[in-house]
């Protein structure tokens, strides 16, 4: 395959996958700015490594997990800190089934206010949250993009959903104050 | 189960990651215990919520063009260089002639056959999927943005010089979001844009050059599927990133549409 047809094939395969890609880095990264760094870092990465992008595997989550890996070392060591404390408050599994505060979630929860709960989630929860709830990715995928065992995706997911929910039906109660 | 294992898999429940046999025993203990019910409830809640694609970044418009701009240039005057090194010995021209001629010669002996259409029907399929990908990146997905068949099908009237069919098939999850004109197979042709979930469909359609219906043939590569069939005088060209059972069933749809 000559140089053009590396280009068109790479444009034809990754290009679509620039909404996901910037989705991803958005919630990773917080900011617009940075989140188009991180896409921009990670297509140019993903140039320079296409020659280990196997045929008819799943590019995807080949691609996504670029993007995360990039977006990570950019968070650097104040967010690695932060991890480090999710990883110890994670052997802590009886707590999560406590009973849940008997609230109903306003169905009209607005967009921002959602926005608000993911974005205060810490990244290793958010970061599971997206790819399943916002980029509809299957356990394994998540796997794959994350590095992380699928029971860790399982168990982020559920402490991440509790999370929300607790977030998201504080939020009506102050709404109705 | 106990509600310690059903907090367990709850998520995976919701999430159809489940084998079918925890599946089972999750659906008894629920059945039973109210407690894990609400806990369902209040999972249900959360993910109705976030199943809101207005909740997703929407990619800022410059950065197509940022990335495009940034990646390796094709540099062509290599290529260029290459070539001039080669130099033809004055015999082979004759030679080449030759050759050229009988390939040709026996392309068309082998085409008569049919053998090629396989491969043709290949290539229109790798040019739908350009099509495809063209119209999703280039911000270009309609020309008349339109969920009503009746505004569709008046709109190609005297940009094309047939009249697609046009259908909406929005209550069986399909729905019409626009057409557009489109450029595939050296001819205009129309594009029919649908929605499925986040996905959204190309369908190309223009005449036949024969009456004969074609049924559903299935092409798949680089994650897009594509579905080609031929009915009622008209060429029927499916492309997206749905799977291959999604497309199936838009495809009878299409072909029944009542």
């Amino acid at each position: 395959m000559n140089d053009e047809q590396t280009r068109t094939r790479f444009e034809t395969l990754l290009l679509p996958l620039m909404k996901d890609a910037y989705n991803l880095s958005r919630w990773l990264m917080k900011n617009q700015e940075d989140a188009e760094d991180m896409v921009q870092e990670s297509y140019l990465r993903a140039y320079r490594f296409f020659g280990t992008f196997h045929e008819g595997s799943n590019c995807r989550a080949w691609f996504l997990r670029i993007v995360r890996n990039t977006c990570y070392t950019a968070l650097g060591d104040h967010d690695l800190k932060q991890k480090q404390v999710l990883l110890d408050a994670e052997a802590d599994e009886i707590e999560d089934t406590s009973p849940l505060p008997p609230v109903t979630l306003s169905k009209k929860a607005t967009v921002e206010a959602v926005r608000e709960a993911i974005a205060a989630l810490p990244v290793d929860f958010r970061e599971v949250v997206v790819l399943r709830e916002l980029e509809g990715l299957s356990y394994k995928e998540i796997s794959e993009v994350s590095g992380i065992p699928l029971g860790t995706v399982m168990s982020r997911l559920a402490r991440a959903r509790r999370q929300l929910y607790l977030l998201l039906s504080d939020r009506k109660q102050h709404d109705q104050l | 189960m106990n509600c310690q294992e059903c907090h367990d898999y709850i998520d995976a429940y919701i999430d159809n990651e489940l084998d079918i046999a925890s599946t089972i025993l999750v659906k008894q203990h629920l059945r039973d215990c109210f407690g894990c019910q609400q806990l369902l409830e209040s999972r249900k809640a959360v993910g109705a919520l976030l199943d809101n694609p207005q909740v997703r970044f929407e990619v800022p418009d410059s950065l197509l063009g940022r990335i495009q701009s940034a990646l390796p240039v094709f540099r062509p005057e290599v290529k260029q260089q290459s070539r001039t090194r080669f130099v033809i010995p004055w015999f082979s021209i004759p030679l080449a002639f030759a050759a050229t001629i009988a390939v040709t010669l026996g392309l068309a002996f082998l085409n008569q056959g049919g053998v090629f259409d396989r491969s043709h029907g290949s290539s229109i399929a790798q040019d739908v999927i350009s099509s495809h990908v063209r119209s999703l990146l280039a911000t270009h997905l309609f020309d008349v943005p339109s969920t009503d068949q009746h505004t569709v099908k008046p709109w190609f009237d005297g940009k094309l010089k047939f009249s697609p069919p046009v259908h909406d098939f929005a209550e069986h999850g399909f729905r019409l979001t626009g057409g557009r004109l489109d450029y595939l197979n050296g001819r205009e042709v129309a594009a029919l844009v649908y929605q499925r979930r986040l996905h959204i469909i190309n369908l190309f359609i223009w005449p036949s050059e024969s009456s004969r219906n074609i049924v559903a043939t299935s092409f798949s590569k680089d994650g897009y599927n594509v579905l080609h069939w031929a009915h009622e005088g008209f060429e029927f060209w499916a492309v997206s990133d749905v799977n291959a059972e999604d497309m199936r069933a838009f495809a009878d749809l299409e072909l029944q549409p009542s």
